[in-house]
């Protein structure tokens, strides 16, 4: 008993001693600026997309064009960039008008995937909430004949009720039966689009466009063929909207009880219920949000973007923006950044089609390949941080030597953002 | 002179930041139980995890049977007929005994004379031949989930013997046995050295070593201190050379003072996920001032108590009552605030959360109330002032400070975190699962003291563990858990370990 | 009646074995959202072999037929390296990477049929024309009531299934190589320490997942659109996961759940037909299969049992 303080004493000095700060072998600048913690994931996005661009211009040279024009004729078209003559009542401001009209929805949408994202979703349904929501304001507003001041906030409304609701379906789904995301979203994917398409073919065809009949343009978000000295624009009514909700969606997420709630929840479901977080709230919250987003998304798309809508199709906006969401880490202020390049791509690739001669498919494939590097993020950021995290895993391996090497302290370990539990059980239900 | 099966000759190996092996020259007779001891993190594990070809060493040379090897895969070291036993078996729990051990190894048959398929046939029959050589009770055709831990044990030292291991290593093999169980072990392994084998056997009980090892090295930060003949060698002089000085295992207690009743847990019965009863009929009070400690083997309804207890799992019948108030369907967030701590099992999975900084995961549980939270606001600030003050008073070591992600600390570092959390938060009652897994000693017996000290504040604590040396220190009153079942409440005083070890196992008396 | 089996079997067997696909994957501990994907690229290098070597067969030959399925088979399991490559090497989600490779292999075979068959044909179309697939019926057998069905019109790769189902039955619970991927799901680190090499196991999985989803492919391509397009990704990916959900991930139930699937999306067209409903009716058949997924998927996701050991991603240096 008598030795007790002492014991203590040289029991730290023994710990402090072992602990020799394994993170500071030598690394070079560039890696050390790589392993800076807050701007990391811009930085792996940064690398994700130059890597994509590359793999893309092998591609674009394989089919025998040149990789700088086809960017250049792209940025062209998007109105970045001026074209070498433009149609009359045409100038690049139009262009670039049109470019924030196609980045309004896409905006939304990736906000949809990014919030679901946060709380450990994965809402790949986007496109079925767009057109869920952008149908029935069509046909609740877009046709009922009322006035500019009344049917614009209603149709903003009304796709923020449906999106919300199918939202919240799936959010029930998953945390009252443990229904997985991915499959509940899928699944409501083909029946919207169906359902739709059946009660545009027999109530709604246009017989001409064989599409929906146009809506009135009090109700359209975008307002169309405005002067502007002599040329004629577009104008997105909402973009400005869509930017005020990704700030405030990233200001909830960071500085609010309910954020806090959602990020814990979507890093790990267990610690964030041992905490006292209601996790199936949360869950149907984040579901709600996102849906919201993506309700907007459909009423900006639909009603605003285009008119009318095309029975049997989901719009692709909705995939390429999980692309946007994972390029912009799931922030909702770096998704507008992230929207803007993707929309370039997109919107972009029409002109780019006729002035390089190249098939406007090539630019989904950027998007595809842009994601694929995305995917591998986790990777890039192992690959910085490797000598690292292998340093950390192998010293605690050894310093609690043999009782936690295998499980305990291992399951942690992999340098895998949102690995240590949560996705566990989640992705055991995935499929 | 004895026949040498092992030598190791200048074995070093570093990770970053520390040497866990540092010139180690060793040489194993074949036919002995030469036992390995020291405390956690002296490098035991890490030197015979070489052996079995799971590391490389950076220096030094291997020579089993009198040939340098280079063993770079358990598969190599199955080659050269060692086996080992880790801490954490490593069974695949829906398969059958039979398949985990000839996994790797499977006996063939040729469907139609040619595809060819398992043998089940043949090798369920090889398994209950190896099971009457060594008097093992196993069914060869029992499910691995649906076997005590004891069991899955010779199920591992079955793999071994089928792979005709003749070096068979044993990682701690008694950490998570009642006494009752550890005597059979021992058997076991004696009969396996009369049988020819050569057993190395990692431990840090000196008892254990005292019974059954021929040889005794003892490891010390790394560094190889000494070699005994074990029947020549008193316990005292192996315990000073393990931990390289004075050190004492007792955690100073005084006589305690029993308040009032704090927790009345009533005839409560748990279900699990799969609707089997985990929990059942348990009934028990704790007391303001007492340490009452669940003793029980692994699996007997220990962390389902803790998260029912905590208002993760809901009750199935009965009550828990907590400072006289019935809680038995409130939420985890009142129970928190009513003060119940909890410090679960599992800190990885449920205790914290990695991503997180330092300063979000000691206020997870207060982050929605002030100074935190004003309305639905957070207040930043707050949060990083907090986290300053407990990284100072609980010795909290992170690189960054509160804003270090919680992943990048040692274990050892993340448990002071949790313990932090919870023992901050000033509550009633304060439940510890497991608190000192994986831990080396000296925060092992922080946290102990730890325990005490709550305790003579006058909280309550409920301590569930696995290892019965944890419940014997610290236990004011024992309760023991078998199959769900409280079978024994009794003072700590008069139940002797080999009691509470027979009740761990179920022995009615 | 017996045009409800014969429509729902070739509807069903497709499933089946793309979920078998699934299966091996699953149960290796690869989470596989991918066989949309799979499934897709699979049916874009069967068509494309098709339509590239449409010269060289006689027009009623039966060999592009059947070589069809070889190349989608190695199309499937080509595309499926890069769910392996990312889930086994790169440590990518598992989840995140199988919704990336199914967006990466429609706007591949977007892309790519467009550019092949306007160097070749000169025509800019993203479709490869198939023949039709011959249908037999067997004699005799067919006339017995009600499970006549099962062999009237029956389209050969039918059976092709049903041979490829008992094969990787028989693999998956009676040989070695099925014990370690079993063993693969639920503790992968006993199976490294039997000295067998996970990755390369789940690698094995991951691209039998593929091979397997190009021939459902390729005969959803012959039996709903005689071609292959775009609209060769209309779910049935998604819809074989759910199925091996509802199967809890075994082969047998799972093949009972793909059945469900396929009679009842049958039973709804000819109830549209008997009625004789308008053509846009067709639009609420097809809603059917996922309608019932969902419902059963309520009942059966809590219940069943995932593999333990999925959507880990594991790491030698970490046992």
């Amino acid at each position: 008993m008598s030795g007790r303080g002492h014991t203590r004493t040289r029991t730290h000095a023994a710990v402090s001693g072992t602990r020799q700060t394994p993170g500071t072998s030598a690394a070079s600048l560039p890696l050390r600026i790589l392993r800076y913690g807050r701007t990391q994931p811009l930085l792996i996005s940064a690398i994700a997309v130059l890597l994509a661009l590359v793999a893309i211009s092998l591609v674009i040279i394989a089919v025998g064009k040149n990789p700088l024009q086809v960017f250049h004729s792209l940025l062209q078209g998007s109105g970045i960039v001026p074209k070498p003559r433009y149609a009359a009542g045409k100038a690049m401001i139009t262009d670039f008008l049109g470019l924030l009209d196609a980045m309004t929805p896409m905006l939304f949408a990736a906000l949809a995937v990014a919030i679901a994202f946060k709380a450990g979703l994965f809402n790949i349904g986007v496109s079925g909430q767009m057109l869920c929501a952008g149908f029935l304001a069509t046909i609740i507003v877009g046709y009922s004949g009322l006035g500019a001041l009344m049917a614009k906030p209603l149709v903003i409304l009304v796709g923020l009720l449906v999106g919300a609701a199918l939202g919240a379906f799936v959010g029930v789904l998953k945390a009252r039966w443990n229904i997985h995301e991915v499959v509940s979203t899928i699944m409501l994917n083909y029946i919207i689009q169906y359902v739709v398409s059946f009660f545009i073919k027999s109530s709604y065809i246009d017989p001409v466009s064989r599409s929906s009949r146009a809506i009135s343009s009090d109700a359209r978000l975008t307002l169309m063929n405005v002067p502007l000295g002599d040329l004629s624009t577009r104008i997105p009514l909402c973009f400005l909207l869509a930017v005020a909700v990704a700030v405030l969606l990233y200001l909830l997420l960071m500085k609010t009880r309910l954020g806090f709630e959602l990020r814990a929840v979507g890093a790990n479901r267990k610690a964030a219920q041992y905490s006292g977080v209601k996790s199936s709230r949360t869950l149907v919250t984040a579901m709600v949000l996102s849906g919201a987003c993506a309700g907007l998304a459909g009423v900006t798309y639909y009603l605003g973007y285009f008119n009318t809508i095309e029975p049997g199709n989901l719009t692709s906006v909705g995939f390429d923006s999980i692309a946007v969401a994972l390029l912009g880490n799931s922030n909702p202020v770096a998704c507008i950044l992230s929207s803007l390049l993707v929309s370039v791509l997109t919107f972009g690739s029409t002109y780019m089609s006729s002035a390089a001669g190249i098939s406007e498919y090539i630019a989904s494939l950027i998007v595809g390949i842009v994601l694929l590097f995305c995917a591998c993020s986790g990777f890039l950021q192992y690959l910085i941080n490797r000598d690292r995290s292998r340093g950390r895993t192998l010293h605690n391996v050894a310093e609690g030597e043999g009782r936690d090497d295998g499980e305990g302290e291992g399951d942690g370990e992999a340098p895998e953002a949102g690995e240590g539990d949560g996705k566990t059980p989640e992705a055991g239900e995935a499929s | 002179m004895p026949e040498s099966i092992v030598e190791m000759r200048h074995i070093t190996k570093r990770f970053p930041g520390i040497v866990a092996n540092d010139d180690i020259n060793l040489s194993i007779h074949k036919g002995e139980i030469f036992a390995l001891l020291g405390e956690n993190g002296a490098g035991k594990s890490t030197l015979m995890s070489m052996l079995f070809g799971m590391y490389e060493p950076d220096e030094g040379e291997l020579i089993v049977r009198g040939k340098k090897v280079n063993i770079t895969s358990p598969a190599e070291a199955v080659a050269l007929e060692i086996g080992m036993v880790h801490q954490h078996f490593k069974l695949v729990s829906n398969y059958t005994v039979t398949e985990n051990i000839i996994m790797g190894r499977e006996p063939l048959r040729r469907l139609l004379g040619i595809l060819p398929y398992i043998d089940r046939k043949g090798a369920e029959l090889k398994v209950q031949a190896l099971c009457d050589r060594y008097g093992f009770d196993l069914n060869p055709r029992a499910v691995i989930e649906d076997l005590g831990v004891s069991q899955q044990q010779r199920v591992e030292i079955l793999k071994m013997l089928y792979r005709e291991a003749e070096i068979l290593i044993f990682d701690e093999p008694t950490a998570m046995l009642t006494p009752q169980e550890t005597a059979r072990l021992l058997d076991i392994i004696r009969k396996l050295r009369d049988d020819g084998k050569t057993v190395i056997l990692i431990t840090h009980k000196l008892e254990e070593i005292k019974q059954v090892a021929d040889r005794c090295a003892v490891l010390n930060r790394g560094r190889l201190i000494d070699v005994f003949d074990v029947a020549s060698t008193s316990t005292r002089l192996m315990a000073a050379k393990m931990v390289g000085r004075e050190i004492d295992f007792e955690v100073d207690k005084t006589a305690p003072v029993f308040g009032e009743v704090i927790l009345d847990v009533s005839q409560l019965t748990v279900l699990d996920a799969q609707k089997v009863a985990m929990v059942k009929d348990v009934s028990f009070t704790v007391h303001a001032g007492e340490v009452f400690a669940v003793a029980g083997v692994a699996g007997n309804g220990q962390v389902e108590l803790a998260d029912t207890l905590a208002g993760l799992l809901a009750a199935k019948e009965g009550s828990i009552s907590f400072k006289g108030e019935n809680i038995t369907r409130a939420s985890v967030r009142k129970r928190t605030v009513e003060g119940l701590a909890y410090i679960p099992e599992d800190r990885h999975g449920v205790g914290l959360i990695l991503d997180f900084p330092v300063s979000d995961n000691l206020a997870s549980k207060a982050y929605f109330r002030p100074p935190f939270a004003k309305g639905p606001f957070l207040q930043q600030f707050a949060f990083r002032q907090y986290a300053d003050t407990l990284i100072e008073r609980y010795d909290i070591r992170c690189s960054k400070g509160a804003l270090t992600p919680v992943r990048s600390m040692s274990g050892g570092n993340q448990q002071k975190l949790i313990v932090a959390r919870e023992i901050d938060a000033d509550g009633d009652l304060v439940i510890f699962v497991q608190p000192t897994r994986g831990l080396d000693i000296g925060a092992t017996m922080g946290i102990r003291q730890r325990i005490i000290a709550e305790r003579d504040k006058g909280k309550a604590v409920l301590l569930i563990s696995l290892e019965l040396d944890e419940v014997l220190s610290c236990a004011d009153t024992i309760g023991v858990l078998y199959d769900g079942r409280m079978t024994k409440i009794a003072p700590a005083n008069e139940l002797s370990r080999n009691e509470v070890g027979e009740y761990m196992m179920g022995v009615q008396r | 009646m017996n045009q409800i089996i014969v429509d729902g079997l070739s509807y069903a067997l497709p499933m089946l074995i793309i979920a078998i696909g699934g299966i091996y994957s699953e149960r290796s501990g690869v989470t596989n959202l991918a066989l949309e994907g799979l499934l897709g690229f699979g049916a874009f290098a069967g068509g494309l072999f098709v339509s590239f070597t449409a010269g060289i067969f006689l027009a009623d030959s039966p060999v592009p037929f059947y070589l069809s399925f070889l190349f989608a088979a190695i199309g499937g399991g080509l595309f499926s390296l890069l769910h392996a490559l990312l889930c086994i090497k790169l440590k990518a989600n598992q989840v995140i990477s199988g919704v990336v490779v199914n967006i990466a292999a429609v706007a591949l075979t977007g892309f790519l049929a467009v550019q092949l068959n306007k160097a070749v044909f000169g025509g800019a179309s993203n479709k490869f024309m198939l023949s039709t697939a011959p249908r037999y019926t067997v004699p005799g057998l067919s006339d017995i009531p009600v499970l006549g069905g099962l062999f009237t019109n029956v389209y050969p790769f039918e059976l092709i299934i049903v041979v490829l189902a008992i094969v990787f039955w028989f693999i998956l619970y009676r040989t070695r190589f099925g014990l370690h991927l079993r063993a693969c799901g639920d503790n992968p680190q006993a199976v490294d320490a039997a000295g067998i090499n996970v990755a390369r196991v789940r690698l094995v999985a991951v691209i039998i997942s593929g091979v397997l989803s190009g021939v459902g492919g390729m005969s959803f391509a012959y039996s709903i659109s005689a071609n292959v397009s775009p609209a060769i990704f209309f779910g049935a990916g998604y819809l074989a996961i759910a199925a091996m959900i509802f199967g809890n991930w075994k082969i047998v139930p799972t093949l009972v759940a793909c059945l469900i699937f396929g009679l009842a999306r049958s039973a709804a067209y000819q109830l549209i037909l008997v009625l004789e409903m308008d053509a846009s009716v067709t639009d609420l058949a097809m809603i059917v299969p996922y309608v019932l997924v969902l419902i059963l998927l309520i009942f059966f996701s809590k219940r069943n049992q995932a593999p333990k050991a999925l959507g880990q991603i594991y790491d030698k240096s970490q046992r």
